[in-house]
């Protein structure tokens, strides 16, 4: 932590809209009982909403994978609730409706639904579609119901994504708030304009008819809702809600000092076509009062590729995650409080316009998961002096994300097209090891069956299973990287985003060591292999290559020669270190048959470092 | 018919024995014996047969439930698991779905890496693989790398029991098969289980979780219904031991031993099957039942008198995947011990903490401090000194009070009677929540069942849950406090198995589906025979899991009968049409639609249990008045309370709210404005509001 106050912290965007606005509902007192009522009740409603999207939803991304959102909003687009499904999508919900406010505002009507995807107004990026349900009260107009998911593909340039595109138009067809019900009906033209845009019709508009059936329930609801306590009552519970998660947060991130906490310069690989030049990323946290600002500025300058990331729709709920993570831990302090607009209010960013972070058009933004995903690993940073128990040692932070494809998958000469999100790794924690082969941070979606990936395309899963190499030792070591290798029985291509921490791996604490950088490889172990960089645009591959991807493991956490031996030992049984591996870096000494610790030798190993 | 059943959970051990015939039907309850469960379970058998003048010798039936494996999950003190598995796949049990249970958290815990089921030191790889879509070999299994595997797992001297998990098994299980022979020449002793045996469905993540948790729970789960049989021969039994399963029927102890996965939900199954006898019995075919006890309420719901099953993907106990038939109830940390304060940003919160048994609630005077759920019924004055006195306890009013003072009156500022029936509120809403998760949220409407109360709790909460979802009737069974008992002889026999068929409905090779439904027909009659069930008392039921092609959450439609055929095909196309339609209000008809699983349901039918009136009641039953509090408009109200024995009804009484109508295993709880009559066979129905427009109280 520093002293410096030369941040300027009136350019600031909030996260949170806040209680000042106006309403069209009174507020009234509610009675605690009636509070705990109706929150419970709004949950449910978010909950289910998201339950009906993936049942019902078809591509695999977002009914195996999960990669969507759902909840219900105010008009102003405060988030009354949340489903727990993916933090990226819930948070970018109020972006979406202030997107889509901008062309309706004043002119919504009951029967309409209005789907987004303009990553310069809100969307999180292009492929990941809002629909938006207005929902109206007596007539007026009070509030939405909402819900995002990543479409398997939207008609750009190679199918799925890709990276190395000259601007956003190349990253498939935008969708600025339109409506495709209007008065509650289907505007055909539309909709077959959309459809006939994608390379997988089929999948989009069974994902599209679930995200809106999705939304229908949600508008019900609260419509049901308002009938059984009154509009008053629930939108006053409602921002009770809001002001309490606020409070909560507010009184926790009073504890921590005022001061500017800076964490180490990080770096990324490339932005997908100038290999070899790294792009920066400057993080300070400015604590200041009940109010924390993540300062991006400093990071490296938009790029070229469509390695940015949108502001409003991808920034701004990760800097939000980022603060109520650290402080409103589920696991602990936080786990009452429910994901609404009071928690983002005293969540600020100041990311300058024309940087990574805040690009502008039409610069491509699809690609940005992986930047986004190092802000809440850099504030960890930030912050680990002050919040030694809270933080992890440096995770994987990056999201490794393959869309493959080819023609005739199912026996016709439909286009397939499968995204896979690969999964990273935590840093070792306070009092735990980080958490192997699991998705970090924003991140949170499933895998795919590989039973059901081999029924539905031409590949072959020939290993998943975690790394070779062992994890980052700590006296809490950390994660450990998964390693995938798929074989393509028929040409395929391929595009990928994801930065492998090749020349930043993952930052260790308090005496850990540094994470493991990944790879992607095509035809490991064979004369031909070849590493690949972690971002390759529409790559083609032939039947019978063979594609490896290394993920990353996260950063050791405390000294590794205060690791419990009996923890080492387990590692060491389990076939994750060599008996040397443990010698040298955890100084435990095992016995001849590498079954138990030598106690004397590890003791003796352990005071002569 | 002479039958038993007995349902041994943590804390008591329930009995119930029926004998249509001489009209005997006795209840028994004992403190169970946790270190040798079954200890408690044949004393209590046998004091049944002394009450009724039997032998054990002379039971037809004899049916039991037992939490036995959900507390080696719970305890997480199960077998030590070796996993053989296809190469290049050793970790996929730790990867899971790469999903964090928690989105906001990093100090997380996530059970499948800090607790495995099986350990990766165990965890060992063959080379052999299997492709889609049509099961056949591309690497043959290496024998070698199995016998190496196995003596590896026997030499480790601490694996008990082998998991074994092959890539594409549910298309052609001969490698796996394969490597069961070799373990059963290498090390006959072992624990086996096979994944195509155990649940041969796609999705090899949770095929594989499933098979090692029934490995994980299976040797001492199996030695424990040995043990039990054992002990029950030895006592004289001659009848075969049932077992209820989560799916709500009972398998042979047989196929038990070999499944033992198929037991960990059994718990809460008694209730529904119980409340769906209630329902049959009172004239209600709809119902969904609320089992409350101390910590948890249960929620079933069975529409048309007909359990669901749960979605295999919905199906997790602990934090592991578990894809086994289960009937479909929702549990949720709301029961009387539920613990009730205001949290640092002054919210009102009530559980899921639960005092438990141990301190228990502050009334019991045991040294809890925390005030709950049931210190406000005490504090309303709806629970009287004695009302526990079958448990063992006094309560204790003034700590009650106290605790509620202390937690939530003075923090929030409300007076006594507010604060304790705003924690009683609170707790209720959390059940109508549940409730409607479990109905609505599947296309079901409350309003068209009965709710039927169970557990020692069900009955003091039903009530209110019924007004909050304008459910008109409540059904209070005679022995509601035990129900989950005499669920168990009102159960068929039912086998269950299942197959991955993956075909589009257009187009699909109905020779194949008729033969691999005709053989799961075959297997679950096979198990009936075994069980001597003949034509005439046995049935089998097929069903398939559909979705449009590119869905990938199944809805079960039932089949109509073999074999396929196209008019066949149309009619389970229509049928899926009409599920989705009722799920999710659309159903797209111009869209494929494909069987991914189909199931096979073998069903034993066992006679169903004569009831026999309750005598009219002669005249008034005894009452007495006290004050008690209930929520209001604007608060409380304080009433004149009646305070009646169940003992006392005789069938035709009738009691109008507010009052309180006692038995020794549990408390009815009457608001004002609700009214119960019993029923000829001695349930209670209680009118919760008039009319389905009703609206809520307060």
């Amino acid at each position: 932590m520093n002293a410096r106050t030369d941040i300027d912290l009136s350019t600031a965007a909030s996260t949170g809209i806040g209680a000042d606005v106006e309403r069209r509902w009174q507020r009234v007192a509610v009675d605690p009982v009636s509070l705990q009522v109706i929150g419970g009740a709004l949950r449910a409603i978010a909950h289910e909403m998201a339950e009906h999207l993936f049942r019902m939803a078809y591509s695999s991304i977002m009914r195996e994978s999960r990669d969507i959102g759902a909840g219900l909003l105010d008009f102003h687009g405060r988030q009354l609730c949340e489903s727990d499904s993916t933090p990226m999508h819930c948070g970018s919900l109020p972006a979406y409706v202030r997107g889509v406010d901008r062309v309706h505002r004043g002119r919504y009507a009951e029967g309409d639904v209005i789907l987004h995807n303009h990553p310069y107004h809100g969307a999180s990026h292009s492929p990941d579609y809002g629909v938006l349900v207005p929902i109206f009260h007596g007539g007026e107009h009070v509030g939405f119901a909402g819900c995002t998911g990543h479409m398997v593909d939207i008609g750009a340039a190679n199918p799925g994504f890709s990276v190395d595109v000259p601007d956003y138009y190349a990253e498939g067809q935008l969708i600025d708030a339109i409506k495709i019900y209007q008065d509650g009906h289907r505007q055909d033209a539309v909709w077959s304009l959309i459809m006939t845009n994608v390379r997988t019709p089929e999948a989009n508009a069974g994902d599209l008819e679930a995200m809106i059936a999705c939304c229908r329930l949600g508008a019900r609801r609260l419509g049901e809702l308002f009938d059984r306590y009154g509009i008053d009552t629930v939108m006053s519970a409602a921002e009770e809600w809001m002001d309490y998660a606020e409070r909560v947060l507010r009184a926790r991130i009073e504890e921590l000092p005022d001061g500017v906490y800076e964490a180490p310069e990080g770096w990324l690989e490339d932005d997908g076509k100038n290999f070899g030049q790294p792009l920066r990323i400057a993080t300070r946290v400015v604590v200041q009062g009940s109010d924390v600002y993540v300062d991006l500025t400093g990071s490296n300058d938009e790029v070229e590729t469509g390695f940015n990331c949108p502001f409003e729709g991808s920034v701004l709920p990760t800097a939000n995650f980022a603060v109520r993570s650290l402080l409103l831990d589920e696991a602990g302090a936080g786990r009452d409080v429910p994901q609404n607009d009071g928690v983002f209010r005293p969540v600020h960013v100041i990311a300058p316009p024309g940087s990574l972070f805040n690009p502008r058009p039409p610069r491509g933004c699809e690609a940005r998961f992986t930047q986004i995903n190092r802000i809440p690993d850099q504030v960890m940073q930030a912050l680990a002096g002050a919040l030694p128990r809270e933080v992890t040692a440096g995770c994987s932070a990056n999201v490794s994300c393959f869309a493959y494809s080819g023609q005739g998958g199912q026996g016709s000469d439909e286009y397939w097209v499968n995204i896979e999100v690969n999964e990273g790794s935590y840093g070792g924690r306070h009092g735990r090891d980080g958490l192997d082969a699991i998705d970090t941070l924003m991140a949170n979606t499933r895998n795919n069956p590989i039973e059901e990936m081999e029924l539905n395309a031409p590949l072959v899963c020939e290993r998943y299973e975690l790394r070779d190499e062992p994890p980052a030792p700590g006296q809490w070591r950390g994660g450990l990287g998964a390693v995938r290798r798929w074989r393509f029985l028929r040409d395929t291509g391929a595009s990928s985003t994801g930065d492998n921490r090749s020349i930043d791996p993952p930052r260790g604490l308090f005496g850990g060591h540094d994470g493991r950088a990944g790879a992607v490889i095509v035809n490991p172990g064979t004369g031909e292999a070849q590493e690949l960089p972690a971002k390759i645009s529409n790559h083609r591959f032939r039947a019978g290559d063979r594609l490896e991807v290394r993920l990353v493991s996260g950063a050791g956490y405390g000294d590794p020669f205060r690791r419990d031996p009996r923890a080492v030992l387990n590692d060491v049984l389990d076939g994750l270190l060599s008996a040397a591996d443990a010698e040298r870096d955890y100084g435990v000494v095992l016995s001849a048959d590498g079954r138990q610790v030598d106690p004397a030798a590890t003791e003796r190993a352990r005071a002569s470092r | 018919m002479k039958r038993i059943g007995v349902d041994i959970g943590g804390t008591f051990t329930d009995l119930v024995y029926r004998d249509d015939e001489a009209g005997v039907r006795l209840l028994h309850k004992l403190p169970s014996t946790p270190r040798d469960p079954a200890q408690a379970g044949l004393e209590g058998a046998l004091a049944l047969c002394e009450q009724a003048g039997v032998r054990l010798a002379d039971i037809d039936l004899f049916v039991h439930g037992t939490t036995v494996a959900t507390n080696i999950l719970l305890e997480h003190d199960g077998a030590v698991v070796g996993l053989i598995t296809t190469r290049g796949f050793r970790d996929l049990l730790h990867i899971g779905r790469k999903h964090r249970p928690l989105n906001f958290s990093h100090a997380q815990d996530v059970p499948r890496q800090s607790a495995p089921l099986a350990a990766r030191r165990h965890r060992h790889t063959v080379r052999e693989r299997i492709l889609a879509p049509d099961g056949r070999v591309e690497t043959e299994l290496n024998e070698a790398d199995v016998r190496a595997a196995v003596q590896a797992l026997r030499d480790s001297g601490e694996v008990e029991a082998v998991a074994v998990c092959c890539l594409f098994s549910f298309l052609n299980p001969a490698h796996e098969q394969r490597i069961g022979e070799i373990v059963a020449e290498e090390w006959p002793q072992a624990f086996l289980s096979l994944s195509h045996r155990v649940v041969p469905l796609y999705r090899e993540y949770e095929r594989f979780s499933t098979t090692a948790l029934n490995a994980y729970v299976g040797p001492r789960t199996a030695r424990y219904i040995e043990r039990f049989a054992a002990r029950l021969a030895e006592a004289g039994l001659e009848a075969d031991l049932g077992m209820m399963t989560s799916a709500g029927g009972i398998i042979s102890a047989a196929e038990a031993r070999e499944r033992p996965v198929s037991l960990l939900l059994s718990g809460p199954v008694g209730a529904l099957v119980a409340g769906i006898e209630a329902g049959r019995l009172t004239g209600f075919e709809n119902v969904i039942t609320l089992d409350v006890g101390g910590t948890s309420a249960d929620i079933g719901v069975a529409p048309a008198g007909q359990m669901r099953m749960k979605h295999l993907l919905d199906t997790r106990i602990a934090g592991y995947d578990a894809m086994v038939p289960m009937a479909d109830i929702g549990t949720i940390g709301a029961g009387g011990g539920s613990i009730a304060r205001v949290d640092a940003g002054g919210m009102f919160q009530v559980g899921p903490e639960s005092a438990g048994a141990d301190p228990g609630p502050a009334c019991y005077g045991q040294g809890g401090a925390a005030a709950t759920v049931t210190d406000a019924m005490v504090a309303l004055g709806w629970y009287r000194p004695r009302a526990l006195r079958a448990s063992g306890l006094d309560i204790d009013r003034a700590q009650a009070v106290a605790a509620i003072e202390r937690n939530v009156a003075g923090p929030l500022g409300l007076p006594l009677p507010e604060a304790a029936a705003g924690i009683y509120r609170i707790a209720v809403n959390n059940m109508v929540e549940a409730i409607r998760v479990n109905s609505v949220a599947r296309g079901l409407d409350p309003r068209d069942f009965a709710l039927v109360a169970y557990g020692g709790a069900g009955a003091a909460f039903a009530a209110a849950v019924a007004r909050e979802l304008s459910i008109a009737t409540v059904i209070v069974p005679p022995a509601a406090g035990v129900g989950a008992a005499s669920g168990l002889l009102t159960s068929d026999m039912a086998y269950h198995r299942q197959a991955t068929l993956w075909q589009h409905l257009e187009g699909a090779d109905d020779e194949r589906t008729t033969a691999v439904l005709e053989s799961l027909g075959e297997a679950v009659a096979a198990c009936l025979k075994r069980d001597g069930f003949g034509a005439e008392d046995a049935s089998v039921r097929y069903s398939a899991d559909c979705r449009y092609r590119g869905q990938g959450y199944e809805l079960r439609v039932p089949l109509p009968e073999l074999p396929a055929g196209p008019a066949w095909r149309a009619e389970v196309a229509e049928r899926f049409h009409q599920a989705h339609e009722r799920a999710y209000q659309r159903r797209f008809e111009d869209r494929p639609v494909m069987i991914v699983n189909v199931n096979a349901t073998g069903l034993g039918h066992v006679p169903p249990l004569q009831h026999e009136p309750l005598p009219a009641g002669a005249g008034d039953a005894p009452v007495e008045r006290e004050p008690a509090c209930f929520p209001a408009e604007g608060g409380t109200r304080e009433f004149e309370v009646a305070f009646l024995q169940r003992i006392d009804l005789g069938a035709g009484s009738r009691v109008t709210g507010p009052a309180v109508i006692e038995q020794p295993d549990t408390t009815t709880v009457l608001p004002p404005g609700t009214q119960a009559r019993v029923h000829e066979f001695g349930h209670l129905i209680i009118t919760a509001c008039e009319d389905s427009e009703h609206e809520r109280a307060h």
